[in-house]
């Protein structure tokens, strides 16, 4: 085969043919090969539009330490003298959480934005995997998860917070928020894929204001009424936080840790297919 | 030829704000603020009363339950969030151009204002009846004498007036409803917790307690607390230095937003 020749079918495949195929080289937008490379660039554009906008860094970052500081100052000396430990060794994780599941809210109500201006069906109609609009939605929550925590974490390190399990659990402590966290942005963008009013997902607001209220961080277990104990002690943020308090001051892990898990793969498992259903639909509207 | 001025028609100040009160009052049906105005202090309620009731129900000055300590935080918020909806309406209104539409429009200058705030006294009116009814559920009463009541009804309701006004001055200067929230909510529960309407005084470290004790929201907790009254002597006597702070806050609060706004909302773009 000539130079030309070859030169010729590229041509004709550019103007006429499988576009993709000539945009991607060997891998069409639907290989694997493809999906870390785009997952990755829509992650990094989420989040650096978070990172400029101050409704974001707001409501993800300074609404949580404030929080921190006065739950601190309000409940913290009757709390240590109830226990005898800090009471940031449960409210650090437990506003690490808030801010994580706030942060959610703000990515939901983006997704319907982005839903109206069209940019989801424009993705939809340019060689990008179909995967990565939801994954990099998840990947950049996980991100901003860590994120959150590591500024909570300073925080609470400034009030007189303490690793006192070694580095490894310490790195680990920090991690832990991820997995209920990014189960809770699955739920909210679910929610948000399937409503068109932003004060549905706004309610979500509730959700984690029940949950942080109701839960061994806040308070101690035995100062809820009897019937409510059982739910406060086996709802997620109840795990996550046990589970950092064992990576932090000392305890058990594992049984936390193993049930924060299973609360977030349920949840996970239960939104997986009607997200991406939800997400198939939003982008093909219009 | 007749002159244009001529042809243009009489209006009526008064059915202008009231068309324009409508406007603001008839989507909150549909919208979810009407929601977010009840959902607001029932959720407050459940979260603060069940988890502290124990905790702080030992330290509370001979109260006779910690509803009756909590009640007057709960009015509070629930104005709270009604000024939030203030701040809400008047940002989307400056984003949108409507005030731009109306200072065009021969329309009194304070009208759009006075609809809007209008608006805000209906919120607060629901905020009132909600959270009032919260605080029967988990057992508050009012004890004192009827004009005690109706003094403690009026002080919600100008406290809620004050920061409607403080609302839509935010809203107007910072025209981007998205960030509304996220900005007040957060002094909000600050200066809610760290007030005496959820503890008392002593129970804060020491070093903060001055700003506690003196920051308007203990001010107005402390008179909405005498003016509810108790069974027991604990809620305090009504009497000018309880009721005088909260008017004087409110006074200076008033003082100073007004040119504020009268400053913002005739800047000209």
């Amino acid at each position: 085969m000539s130079v030309a020749s070859e030169d010729k079918t590229t041509v004709a495949r550019g103007a006429f043919g499988d576009v993709r195929r000539a945009a991607s080289g060997d891998a069409t937008e639907s290989s694997a090969r493809r999906l870390v490379p785009h997952t990755s660039i829509l992650t990094a554009r989420l989040l650096r539009r978070w990172g400029r906008d101050p409704a974001t860094v707001l409501e993800s970052l300074a609404m949580p330490v404030a929080l921190l500081v006065t739950v601190n100052i309000v409940l913290g000396n009757g709390i240590s003298q109830l226990t005898g430990h800090s009471a940031l060794y449960g409210s650090v994780p437990l506003i690490a959480m808030v801010g994580a599941m706030s942060g959610s809210m703000v990515g939901g109500i983006g997704l319907m934005r982005e839903r109206t201006d069209g940019l989801l069906s424009r993705l939809w109609v340019l060689p990008v995997h179909r995967a990565s609009g939801l994954l990099s939605r998840l990947a950049a929550d996980a991100v901003r998860i860590v994120g959150t925590t590591a500024v909570i974490m300073c925080a609470g390190l400034v009030l007189g917070f303490r690793f006192r399990q070694g580095i490894l659990a310490s790195v680990a402590w920090l991690f832990v928020p991820i997995a209920f966290g990014v189960a809770f942005t699955m739920a909210v963008v679910t929610l948000a894929l399937y409503t068109a009013n932003t004060i549905v997902v706004e309610a979500s607001e509730i959700v984690w204001g029940v949950l942080m209220f109701f839960c061994t961080g806040f308070v101690p277990t035995h100062e809820y009424p009897r019937w409510l104990q059982p739910i406060v002690q086996h709802q997620p943020i109840s795990y996550v936080v046990e589970a950092m308090r064992g990576l932090s001051l000392g305890g058990p892990v594992l049984a936390p840790v193993v049930a924060m898990l299973l609360w977030s793969a349920g949840i996970a498992a239960a939104c997986a297919i009607p997200m991406a259903i939800g997400y198939r639909k939003a982008s093909m509207r219009g | 030829m007749t002159d244009i001025a001529a042809v243009r028609p009489a209006t009526s100040t008064v059915q202008q704000w009231w068309v324009l009160t409508v406007r603001v009052i008839k989507p909150t049906l549909r919208n979810g603020e009407f929601g977010t105005q009840v959902a607001a202090p029932i959720m407050f309620t459940v979260n603060f009363y069940l988890p502290l009731k124990q905790f702080m129900g030992a330290f509370t000055q001979g109260t006779s339950s910690y509803a009756q300590y909590l009640m007057p935080l709960i009015a509070l918020v629930a104005i709270s969030f009604a000024a939030i909806s203030a701040a809400l309406r008047s940002a989307t209104d400056s984003v949108q151009g409507i005030d731009r539409r109306f200072k065009a429009s021969p329309i009194a200058p304070l009208t759009p204002l006075a609809a809007r705030m209008s608006a805000s006294m209906y919120r607060c009116c629901i905020a009132l009846v909600v959270s009032l009814a919260c605080g029967y559920v988990i057992g508050f009463r009012f004890y004192g004498h009827v004009a005690h009541t109706v003094g403690f009804l009026l002080l919600v309701l100008l406290i809620g007036a004050v920061l409607a006004l403080l609302g839509d001055l935010i809203g107007a200067a910072n025209k981007n409803p998205e960030a509304t929230t996220p900005l007040l909510l957060p002094p909000i529960f600050v200066l809610g917790l760290l007030s005496a309407g959820l503890e008392p005084v002593e129970r804060f470290p020491s070093w903060i307690r001055g700003f506690v004790r003196n920051q308007p929201v203990s001010q107005y907790v402390y008179a909405l607390r005498a003016l509810a009254g108790d069974s027991t002597p604990a809620a305090g006597a009504v009497s000018w230095s309880v009721i005088s702070p909260p008017l004087i806050w409110l006074t200076a609060g008033a003082v100073i937003v007004l040119p504020l706004h009268v400053l913002v909302s005739t800047r000209r773009r």
